[in-house]
């Protein structure tokens, strides 16, 4: 449904309110004894002004907001909101090994931890041996394994995690690296052996293989990994039309150094590189795929900017769907994003005071619209946190749900001369970046030339310098500091999980019939060199219990392996 | 005493996510006349492989998803077996603070936390290859 409208404002109002500036001004400058009436920026360097008015949104027109539901779907994806669907509380989890993680994952259920329609939530991390493609018992993963994420090395692992779960109504994000087309089989295979048809699954392929040039990780290059995002794309939306097939995830550029606008246009732009892959090279029709992408996007301390970027995100998605793609489905307009907190926001030094920074990024994912969210507990800048402390950002967003009225009413702030302005604003910086990619040949152009890097290197190295000039106040780092004595209590690995999961994969080499693997790992490098069935052989290699370094190993070799410029 | 600039090896494990911390740190080295080399590694023995080959008078090791214990028990033993004690080890990023000191302890040589500012650093690594801050 799309409607219409003029200006938000009649001329009559916007004349009179410009009539009326000049006396503001005046009255301003008496108070101030200066000719000068001072501006700020945002925490992303947009100049705002010290206040706003009709005049500042005299040229919008009500469809350019519209209704919530409505195209553009400025506010928000539903016309109820959250009245109907409350966000899901997606806490990340995952350490050790997968019986570990699963009883993270009851305990939370158990504290009301709720997805939608009261599905259950997932969300699941992996240590980092697991996503650089590493079994444990190589030598690199020594020290790493079960740390900061559950190790996951083959089925059994995935088989242990959900055995007896309702697979139809859990929600499983799997924050693999660049694993995800194993993690998918994998978990596949793992449903199909309890009885669930994969056409069932729900949740979450991260299938960011385009990221790692903004974590620094090694990574495919990214021609090929434009390839293998597709393949996922493409074996999910034939087969599990009700996973969730792409996460473009801006909140990992964010955390690189990226500011709002950059974290914006550099998704829209990942994200139109692969639509156009799927189209082009694939054969897709985007209202067969598109509508399964979604964002992860941060949440910093800049409130108001946080809220209108996400209002600028549905807007601009929105409207390249539907006008460059020609995505007919409103719910291929839809962008869908998970908002994590900004853990770069967070620090060491009084580190209670991120409970407060961290309630008030929710309060801007919530009041922005986020269909999920992740809030970051208090220790995070130390270490992973404790069940106490994990425990207490769930109950952050549930008084913010339950206790605050933000959820009565959809998008509280839109019509905010302030945020309605920013928000085209913002829609017109990142506009400009977006077009500046394009010029250079699109995303994985973008990237390949290094261009990507170094614009987020540079705004990092401004940030902190900002920081270290005290520029920027950041509450007990720089300013309010006090002498610390108590220190959080840190959450403890169990030295023992390296062993253990050493000692499965080992048992695991001896049990399973090596010779299948052998073939399996060999139709993976055909298919793979062929550009030709991968998944099919993935799968076929995950039920055989080829390791996923095993797997990892093949496609390094065929597809190239190295750092991203 | 080493004359000339003070030359760091800023090192960070291969999979080991987000780097911001360690290009910063070393902007801010280089900003403070020194030279900096980033590598990123698998084992342990390529950061002492490069340390020796360079000539590093200073290793900075970047932290952010854990594993600074076994790296350091890791590097500081190689370290003594190549006869290179002479370099420096210190660490920094998200190390719990139950680790700075178990750092320590196997003979790192400084620790420095999120949010540790330029100058502090600096001057330490300065401390450390010099005996004394450079004005």
């Amino acid at each position: 449904m799309e409607y219409g409208g003029g200006t938000v404002y009649d001329p009559k109002t916007v004349e009179s309110v410009k009539r009326e500036q000049p006396a503001w001004e005046a009255q301003a400058k008496k108070m101030l004894r200066s000719d000068e009436i001072p501006t700020r920026t945002t925490l992303s360097g947009l100049e705002v002004k010290p206040v706003y008015t009709p005049a500042d949104v005299a040229n919008i027109h009500f469809s350019e907001i519209g209704w919530p539901g409505g195209y553009p779907m400025a506010r928000g994806l539903y016309p109820l909101g959250y009245l109907v669907t409350p966000w899901m509380n997606q806490q990340v989890m995952g350490y050790g090994l997968a019986e570990h993680s699963r009883a993270v994952f009851d305990r939370l259920v158990a504290e009301g931890m709720e997805g939608y329609f009261g599905h259950k939530v997932m969300n699941l991390v992996f240590d980092n041996p697991t996503k650089g493609g590493i079994d444990p018992d190589w030598p690199e993963a020594k020290g790493h394994v079960g740390v900061g994420g559950m190790n996951f090395s083959n089925l059994r692992d995935l088989e242990i995690l959900t055995n007896g779960l309702d697979l139809a109504t859990t929600n499983i994000s799997m924050i693999t690296g660049d694993t995800c087309l194993y993690a998918l089989a994998a978990y596949v295979t793992a449903a199909e052996k309890q009885g669930f048809d994969r056409k069932v699954l729900r949740g979450n392929s991260m299938n960011w293989l385009l990221k790692n040039w903004h974590v620094d990780n090694m990574s495919f290059p990214a021609k090929n990994a434009l390839y293998l995002t597709g393949e996922l794309i493409e074996f999910a939306s034939q087969h599990m039309p009700l996973w969730n097939t792409l996460n473009i995830s801006g909140y990992l550029m964010r955390e690189a150094g990226a500011n709002a606008v950059q974290e914006l246009a550099f998704c829209m732009a990942w994200g139109r590189e692969v639509i156009r892959h799927c189209i082009n090279e694939r054969g897709l029709n985007v209202d067969d795929f598109a509508g399964r992408f979604g964002f992860q996007i941060s949440a910093h301390m800049d409130l108001f900017e946080e809220v209108a970027k996400m209002r600028a995100w549905r807007i601009m998605w929105a409207r390249m769907l539907k006008e460059e793609f020609g995505a007919k489905n409103w719910r291929t307009w839809q962008a869908r994003f998970h908002v994590h907190t900004c853990g770069h926001a967070l620090t060491a030094q009084q580190p209670l005071v991120n409970i407060v920074r961290a309630t008030i990024q929710s309060l801007a994912a919530v009041l922005g619209g986020t269909q999920s969210l992740h809030t970051c507990g208090y220790d995070e800048a130390l270490t992973i946190p404790t069940e106490e402390s994990h425990r207490l950002t769930l109950r952050t967003q549930q008084v913010i749900m339950y206790e605050t009225g933000v959820t009565n009413v959809v998008d509280p702030l839109g019509g905010s001369w302030y945020v309605e302005s920013l928000t085209q604003q913002i829609i017109d910086e990142a506009q400009k970046i977006i077009d500046h990619i394009e010029e250079m040949g699109g995303y994985v152009a973008a990237i390949e030339s290094g261009y990507l890097r170094r614009v987020v290197n540079e705004e990092a190295y401004k940030y902190h310098e900002r920081i270290r000039r005290g520029e920027r106040i950041v509450v007990g780092l720089n300013k309010f500091q006090i002498e610390e004595t108590e220190q959080p209590k840190i959450f403890h690995f169990d030295p023992g999980v390296e062993q253990e999961a050493i000692r499965r994969i080992r048992q695991l080499k001896a049990e399973r019939d090596n010779a299948a693997v052998e073939a399996a790992l060999k139709r993976v490098r055909e298919a793979a060199q062929a550009r030709d069935g991968l998944m099919d052989s993935i799968l076929e290699a995950v039920t055989v219990y080829a390791t996923q370094g095993e797997v990892m190993n093949v496609l390094k070799g065929v597809f190239g392996w190295g750092w991203m410029p | 005493m080493v004359k000339g600039p003070i030359r760091v090896l800023m090192t960070k494990l291969a999979f080991d996510a987000h780097d911001r911390a360690l290009r910063y740190v070393s902007a801010k080295l280089r900003d403070a006349g020194m030279e900096v080399i980033i590598s990123r590694f698998h084992l342990v023995e390529e950061v002492v492989n490069t340390a020796i080959q360079e000539a590093v008078d200073v290793i900075g090791v970047s932290i952010y998803t854990g594993g600074q214990i076994v790296v350091a028990q890791d590097l500081m033993e190689l370290l003594k077996a190549r006869s290179a004690t002479d370099i420096k080890v210190v660490f920094g990023g998200t190390i719990p603070t139950d680790d700075v000191q178990r750092l320590k302890d196997l003979g790192v040589h400084d620790v420095f936390p999120p949010g540790t500012p330029p100058e502090v650093f600096t001057a330490s690594i300065e401390r450390l290859v010099r005996g004394e801050v450079s004005v």
